[in-house]
This record gives structure tokens, sequence and C-alpha cells, in this order.
């Protein structure tokens, strides 16, 4: 290596190590200073902007949904569980009412969704929606399923509540088929009476 | 004068009045223990375990401020914020940190070398630590005012190499080894060129005292040994990349390459024992920024002798000689924590270099000129002398 070389190195390297750091203070200073480049967002307390398509947790527009059952049948997964009666007046009365349905159960269980968005697609009145929201969370995986009726935790209150209207429901059922049975039944009587006379 | 005292109690070094600072501690001394023999012993014994105590606790202190102020400095530099979470703008993580290592499970690997491997950061710790004895802290406040100090500096830190073999060695991992080695290459090449440095400051103090050496910068700024002349300048820069090289700091920081060696020679180290690795990192890369300072940049002078006056007059009452004492320490301490964040600002703009640009750097470009610069410096001074007394100069050769 000849003379002229080494110390052209010597100056190169300088050099290139003055480019270099002023480049690092220039980011530092306005960095610190200006709160210019930074890119962290300090997340519970501050948030990006959600894009509108987002696909998040869901929301049910409940006196739209017809109980149709077309979000749960597509789901992949197999995540959306439904319970209820259909027809506008349904035998059962104490639950949230629908357009032509009265739903007791309506739940995604956030340990199994993908959040495909395939449950939008074919639903007739669009009634259910991933929405912006992301940060779901607990310490159970049994408080991961979500109650899209009441937009909160599916919690064992709703549980009973559905196992009442399951019963209620039932109940109801048999109560109506006994009258009808009964009805039948007093109508043949007249009938044989009439036939007697 | 080698007392042990942490303000040392040195009459003879000062131009003090009777009732100035080191007169003040050693009539408090006196007053305490009285002269007798004993005493004297005892309170010498106490006084050396303060001394220890104190700059056990600026270590600490330091580290976790340093630790700190490095992360931030990454963080700011990369477009990134950093801690920001514990304590406001996170200044208590490292605090947090420091809780985490020690109560975590300290692991010791069933092939290691038991005892090497558990002295050994022991060893470490202790090499960087022995090197505060004789730095000042501000004046009248060094452990010991050893007239040997830069001497013993350069020689002591050596120490800190033979437990950094030690652990690499005793931990059995051939991650900690090429590490090690390479650690023992780096260190023991690039303590040439920083004793050439030393060499030349010394020749142009005719002293290896550090109070000595900061003694002789003493009015404004131009009176510092980097502006004293060219070749002293020169030096101070090949002081300044050795140093780094000898802290195992980026660029040089080829010991515990994370992309090649997992992380070097404290690859099987965990908990405190880690913890300590990491102090001692810390500890001497504020050992050779205040080195710097001391030799290089004006110690404990302002460089503006108003403020250097404070307390130092014949009639200065015991609160100004305290409060000069308080700027001073300010001045030194703050002056190797710019030096330290100069070593931060390095780190994170330039990246690693190659084992033999390593060893091309050192002995083929550092030690060349540093040398050149111990000739250069002795005849200028020389010359200088010659003509007149150097400090008659402003920069360089220009007069006053």
């Amino acid at each position: 290596m000849s003379v002229t070389r080494y110390f052209s190195n010597i100056f190169g390297v300088g050099k290139s190590i003055v480019i270099g750091m002023s480049i690092t203070m220039k980011y530092f200073v306005e960095s610190l200073l200006f709160k210019k480049h930074t890119v962290t967002v300090q997340y519970p307390r501050e948030m990006d902007a959600i894009p509108e398509r987002h696909r998040g947790i869901h929301y049910l527009e409940t006196e739209k949904c017809i109980m149709c059952w077309k979000c749960s049948d597509i789901c992949p997964v197999d995540c959306i569980y439904i319970e209820g009666v259909r027809g506008a007046d349904g035998v059962l009365k104490d639950g949230w009412r629908g357009k032509k349905a009265t739903l007791s159960k309506f739940t995604v269980d956030y340990t199994v969704c993908i959040f495909c968005g395939l449950c939008e697609e074919p639903c007739p009145p669009l009634c259910i929606h991933l929405g912006p929201e992301f940060d779901y969370h607990s310490t159970d995986r049994k408080l991961m399923e979500k109650n899209l009726l009441t937009d909160a935790v599916y919690t064992e209150d709703d549980e009973k509540f559905v196992q009442w209207a399951r019963d209620e429901n039932v109940r109801l059922i048999d109560e109506t088929k006994a009258k009808k049975a009964a009805a039948r039944a007093a109508k043949a009587a007249a009938a044989e009476q009439e036939k007697d006379d | 004068m080698n007392s042990p005292l942490f303000i040392a109690l040195d009459v003879n070094h000062g131009t003090l009045p009777a009732a100035n600072g080191a007169n003040y501690f050693e009539n408090l001394f006196v007053s305490v223990f009285g002269y007798s023999t004993a005493g004297t012993v005892l309170g010498a014994g106490l006084a050396m375990f303060l001394a220890c105590l104190a700059v056990f606790g600026f270590v600490n202190v330091f580290a976790l401020f340093a630790v700190w102020l490095e992360r931030k400095v990454s963080a700011h530099m990369q477009c990134r914020l950093g801690p920001m979470e514990v304590g406001p703008h996170g200044v208590l993580q490292t605090i947090a940190d420091g809780v985490k290592l020690t109560v975590k499970e300290d692991i010791i690997p069933k092939v290691a070398d038991k005892p090497l491997f558990i002295i050994a950061p022991a060893i470490v710790f202790a090499g960087t630590f022995i090197r505060f004895v004789p730095l000042p802290f501000s004046q009248y406040a060094t452990a010991a005012d050893l007239n040997l100090g830069l001497f013993f500096i350069a020689s002591v830190g050596s120490v800190e190499v033979l437990g950094v073999i030690m652990a690499g060695w005793s931990s059995n991992n051939k991650w900690s080894l090429l590490g090690t080695i390479r650690t023992a290459t780096q260190m023991v090449s690039y303590e040439i060129p920083i004793g050439i440095a030393f060499v030349t400051v010394a020749v142009s103090a005719g002293s290896l005292s550090l109070n000595e050496i900061v003694g002789q910068q003493e009015g404004w700024f131009f009176n510092w040994f980097v502006f004293r002349n060219p070749f002293l300048m020169t030096v101070s820069i090949v002081y300044l990349i050795a140093a780094l090289a000898e802290c195992k700091r980026s660029p040089f920081d080829l010991p515990e390459a994370e992309s090649e060696l997992v992380s070097g020679f404290h690859t099987e180290y965990s908990g405190i024992r880690f913890a300590l690795f990491f102090l001692a990192e810390y500890a001497a890369m504020y050992i050779v920024s205040a080195v710097a300072v001391v030799i290089f940049l004006g110690g404990w002078w302002s460089g503006i002798p108003a403020i250097d006056q404070i307390g130092m007059g014949q009639g200065a009452s015991t609160f100004e000689v305290v409060l000069g004492i308080l700027i001073k320490a300010h001045v030194l301490i703050g002056k190797a924590i710019g030096i330290v964040f100069v070593q931060m600002w390095i780190r994170w703009t330039l990246p690693r270099v190659r084992l033999d640009q390593m060893m091309y750097l050192c002995w083929k470009v550092l030690l060349p000129i540093s040398l050149v610069c111990l000739v250069g410096s002795a005849m200028w001074d020389l010359a200088m002398g010659a003509f007149a007394d150097s400090n008659e100069y402003f920069l360089f050769f220009i007069p006053k």
C-alpha cells in the first residue's frame, strides 16, 4: 500500500464517520426537541386511525336480524351460536326482538374466530358487521365469548337465561300442542255427539 | 500525600488558607478521633470504607443513569421513543430492570468450571472499580491522590482482561471462547495506543499525578491540554478511539458481536452475575471518559476563570469552598457524561468493524500516529519553551 493510499484511506474513513454521525445527530435533535420523525405510538393512551374497512370485533343490529342462520352456516370455523324462535310472533316472547324472530342467544367465540368477514356477506338484512374494535381480551378463555345481543361478555347469567328460554320454549310448544290436541279431541267428541244425535 | 479519605486531606497540595475545605475536614477528623495512633488508624479505616462506599454508590447511580441515557439516545436516533412507562420518560426503568436481574435465577452450566465461573464477574468488576482510586471527582475529592495515578489506571485496567478470559474459558461454550479470544486480542492491543497517549500527556505535564495534571490546566479553556499543541489534539482523538475499543463498545464490540457470537464471553451468565458485567461496562465507560476529561479537557476547570475562582481566594468562607468544590464536581462529571454521550453516539452510528480491520486500525494507524505525536509534542514543548512559557500562547502558537 502506497503512502498516498494509506493517508487517503484514513481521511476517507474520517470523512464518512463525520457524515454518518451528523446524520444521527440531526435525527436525534429533531426527534428529541421537535418531535419529528418519531413513529412510536403510545398505544393505550393514543391510537393510530383505524382503517374504514378494518375487520375487528363483531357488532349486530338486533332489530334487523331475521334469524336465518346464514352467518352461522357460512362460518368456516363455526364460531357463531344462535338460538331463539323464528316468526314475527314466536312462541318465546321474552327475548330480543328481531324483524321476524325472537332471539335468546347470539354469540361469537373469539378463541375460534378468524375475522375472515364471511359472515357479513350472505346476511339478507345486512345486520352483522365486523367493527373497528380490536382489543378483546380476558384472563380466562371462558370469557372470550361475546354476547352480540348485549354487546358484552357472555356470562353465566346469560347462559341461565338461554337455558330458561330453551325450557320455556319447549314448555310453550308442548302447551300449544296439548291445547290443539284438546281442541281436536273436543271437536271430535262434538262431531261424534252430532253423529249420535 | 496518599490519604485514603474521599475528601483528601491534602494541605500541601493546594495553596489553601487555614479555614478552607481540606483543613475543615482535617479539623473535623481530628476533633472526632483525636491525635492518638489508635484513633487515627480507626479513622483511616473508616475513611477508607466510606470512600469505597461513596465510589461504589457513584458507580451504581451512574450505571443506572447511563443505561437509561443509552436507551433514550439510541431510541431518538432511530425515530423511536425508548422507555416511557416507568416514571416520567422512563427514568426509573433501569431500577426496575436491576430488580428483575437480581431476582432472576442464577444459572451455572453443568459443564462449567464452577469456581472460575463464579469469580470471573467479580474480577471484571474489581478490575474496573479499582481504577476509580486515583480518579479525581473534584478539587480535593480524590480517593487517593497517587503520584503515579495515570500509570496506575493504565496498568490496573489490564486486570479486567483476566476476568474476561476466565469468564469465557470457564463457560465451556464455543461462543464464549471465541468472544474471549477476540477480547484478549483487542484489549491487549489497544492498551498500547492508550499507554502512548498517557506518556504524551505525561511528557507535557511533567507529572503522572492526575491532580497535578489538572492543576496545570487552570485558567481559560485554551490552557487545556487538547489545545496546547496540535499533537496533543491528535493524540486525544487516538485516545478516544482506543478507549472505545478498551471498553469493548461498538464499533469495536467484537467480543460480544450479537450477530455472530450470541453474546460473547457472557453468553452463559444470567441474573446478578450478568448485572455485574453490565455494571463493569458502564463503569469502564465513565472511567475512560473521566480520564479523557482529566488529561485533555481540563478536568474540573470549567474554562472560565470567574467560575473556577469561587472558593479559591484567601478570605473564602467554608460555604464558598464547599460551593466551589460542588461546582467543580459538576463540571468534571458533566464533561465526562458528555464524552459518554459521544461514545453512545458513535455506537448508534457506526457498524461493527471486522477483526482484521480492528487490528489494522490499532497497529498500523493508531500506534504510528500516537508515536509521531509523542515525539512531536515533546519537540513542540521544547521549542516553545525556548521562547516562553507555553501558557503564553492562545491556541497552539498564536500569542495572547
